[in-house]
């Protein structure tokens, strides 16, 4: 959600990260050619977080093209399984002032394959309300084309659209809608919810898992791949997380990403294309997946008809990049009160037009998004290449290893996987 | 969401392009046009727009259909899914 801190002074990292496992090695210069000629189609990859006075409203501001730098890409050789992770660690934990520096920067990781899982690792760091997962893996695709295509312009004149196009309903229409969510969200935030409330910054810690379909009957059943199904299996996971610490049985609140770009296209890039819906449930509903699955979904659909989902989508374009206060003052949960219990999405297929990226073939690719401190707990899918991919990530502290543990063989177990050979 | 004719609902091949049209006016991008045979999902068709889809069945042939019929033997296609709303239409 791109709401809350801005990494002003607060010591908590806001990044995101997509890690593409690469079969050969990646060359930091082709990553930096192609950065540098995207900025002649698109400054947001340079771009600062600007206020114009102090209690004015953050948006991105880059100068005239001359004056625009390529993010950093680095490089770095690792040597063991942990050194690797530590480096990725890194990655995720030092925070980008995007004040003082781009937005998002490149590592590329190289190693034996046994080490990092690959002989190259790329790996894409960005404070994320930059953009949502899908954006950074259209950044990657406008990255590979550009890469592809040295010399000439790839696009023509048919540039894509890096940013959503302004909503151009009347200001009077949009306000109410926005009004009509912020309502519905300061009713969702007055209810009890569960969660460890942790409420706390510290390190980021993520686990990276792969697995396989153990039925290849079962792999193609949609039902399995709905997010409905997904998030039901998470909260199971988590119950038991959560009976073992003796938490109270309360119900359970989250959030649903919406990713409201049309299909069949990358779409935009830059800026949030993301509504919510808050969906709520008993954690005793958990003993029936199936049956908790078919009431998220009604719940969604419940949320659509009453017009929840566009309202949203009008909110997050008012409510993004305001001053701190002022969306404390909208939504409560901001400021401290009651919490999601979880995050958990699902980026779906890694595109195909990424099966190649500069010059390697991708062997593998996840994403491991910003936890904010409430409730300090994601839980993400995407599915590259034929593997299905379990990030869990957790606030330090909030989890134990053995809880992850636990989390992952449970979701694994649920969806019927099998651990890669 | 756009709303389309009201149809008799045992003309599956009038169904499915209903649902093919609704799916191209409201959730594909311009000029990528999905089919009456096209699989949903791997036109990516995601969670949230096969939920605006059974919502427009719900809105068009009036009635949302029983969890257990969401499954995938129903949904596959705009055709697969119109002949499981032609079915359905045609049990008293």
């Amino acid at each position: 959600m791109a709401l809350g801190s801005t990494g002003q002074g607060d010591g908590a990292s806001n990044n995101a990260l997509l890690v593409v496992h690469c079969d050969g090695p990646l060359a930091p210069e082709r990553v930096t050619r192609s950065l540098e000629r995207l900025l002649d189609f698109c400054p947001w990859p340079a771009a600062r977080l600007r206020r114009p006075f102090p209690w004015g409203k953050l948006h991105w501001a880059a100068g005239r093209r001359t004056a625009l730098a390529p993010p950093p890409v680095g490089w770095r050789a690792v040597a063991t399984p942990e050194a690797f992770h530590q480096a990725v660690d890194a990655e995720l934990n030092t925070a980008i002032d995007p004040r003082r520096e781009p937005p998002l920067r490149f590592l590329i990781l190289d190693g034996a394959p046994d080490t990092v899982g690959a002989p190259s690792v790329l790996v894409m760091t960005w404070f994320h309300p930059l953009m949502d997962p899908r954006g950074a893996q259209n950044l990657l695709r406008h990255l590979s084309v550009l890469d592809d295509h040295v010399g000439d312009s790839p696009w023509g004149t048919a540039v894509p659209a890096f940013a959503p196009t302004p909503d151009a309903r009347p200001l009077r229409e949009r306000g109410r809608l926005a009004r009509k969510s912020v309502e519905y969200m300061r009713s969702v935030s007055r209810m009890p919810s569960g969660a460890p409330r942790a409420g706390r910054n510290g390190p980021v810690r993520f686990r990276q898992e792969s697995f396989i379909d153990r039925d290849p009957a079962v792999s193609h059943d949609r039902a399995t791949r709905e997010i409905w199904w997904r998030l039901a299996v998470v909260g199971k996971a988590l119950r038991e997380v959560w009976a073992r610490r003796g938490l109270p049985d309360v119900p359970v609140l989250l959030p649903i990403a919406v990713d409201l770009r049309p299909k069949g296209e990358p779409g935009p890039t830059f800026g949030n294309m993301l509504a919510f819906h808050f969906a709520r449930f008993q954690p005793s509903d958990t003993a029936d997946t199936t049956r908790l699955a078919n009431a998220l979904r009604n719940q969604m659909a419940d949320a659509v008809r009453q017009g929840q989902i566009e309202a949203n989508e009008v909110a997050m374009t008012f409510l993004q990049y305001r001053p701190l206060p002022m969306i404390r003052r909208a939504v409560r949960w901001i400021s401290g009160g009651d919490t999601f219990s979880f995050n958990c999405a699902d980026v779906t297929e890694f595109p195909a037009a990424l099966a190649r990226c500069f010059g390697r073939r991708v062997v593998n690719a996840y994403h491991v998004p910003a936890v904010p401190p409430r409730p300090g707990i994601g839980v993400f899918f995407n599915r590259c290449a034929g593997r299905n991919n379990l990030v869990v990530a957790w606030i330090d502290g909030v989890l134990s290893e053995d809880d992850v543990n636990r989390i992952v063989e449970i979701v694994r177990e649920e969806m019927g996987w099998l651990g890669t050979p | 969401m756009a709303k389309g004719p009201s149809l008799p609902a045992t003309d599956h091949d009038t169904v499915a392009q209903t649902l093919a049209a609704f799916v191209n006016a409201n959730i594909m991008a311009r000029g990528r046009r999905i089919q009456p045979d096209d699989d949903f999902e791997m036109m990516g068709i995601d969670s949230m727009a096969l939920l605006k889809v059974l919502l427009f069945v719900e809105a068009e042939f009036g009635f949302w259909p029983p969890d257990e019929d969401l499954v995938t033997e129903n949904l596959r296609s705009p055709r697969v899914l119109a002949h499981y709303i032609c079915r359905r239409r045609s049990v008293p």
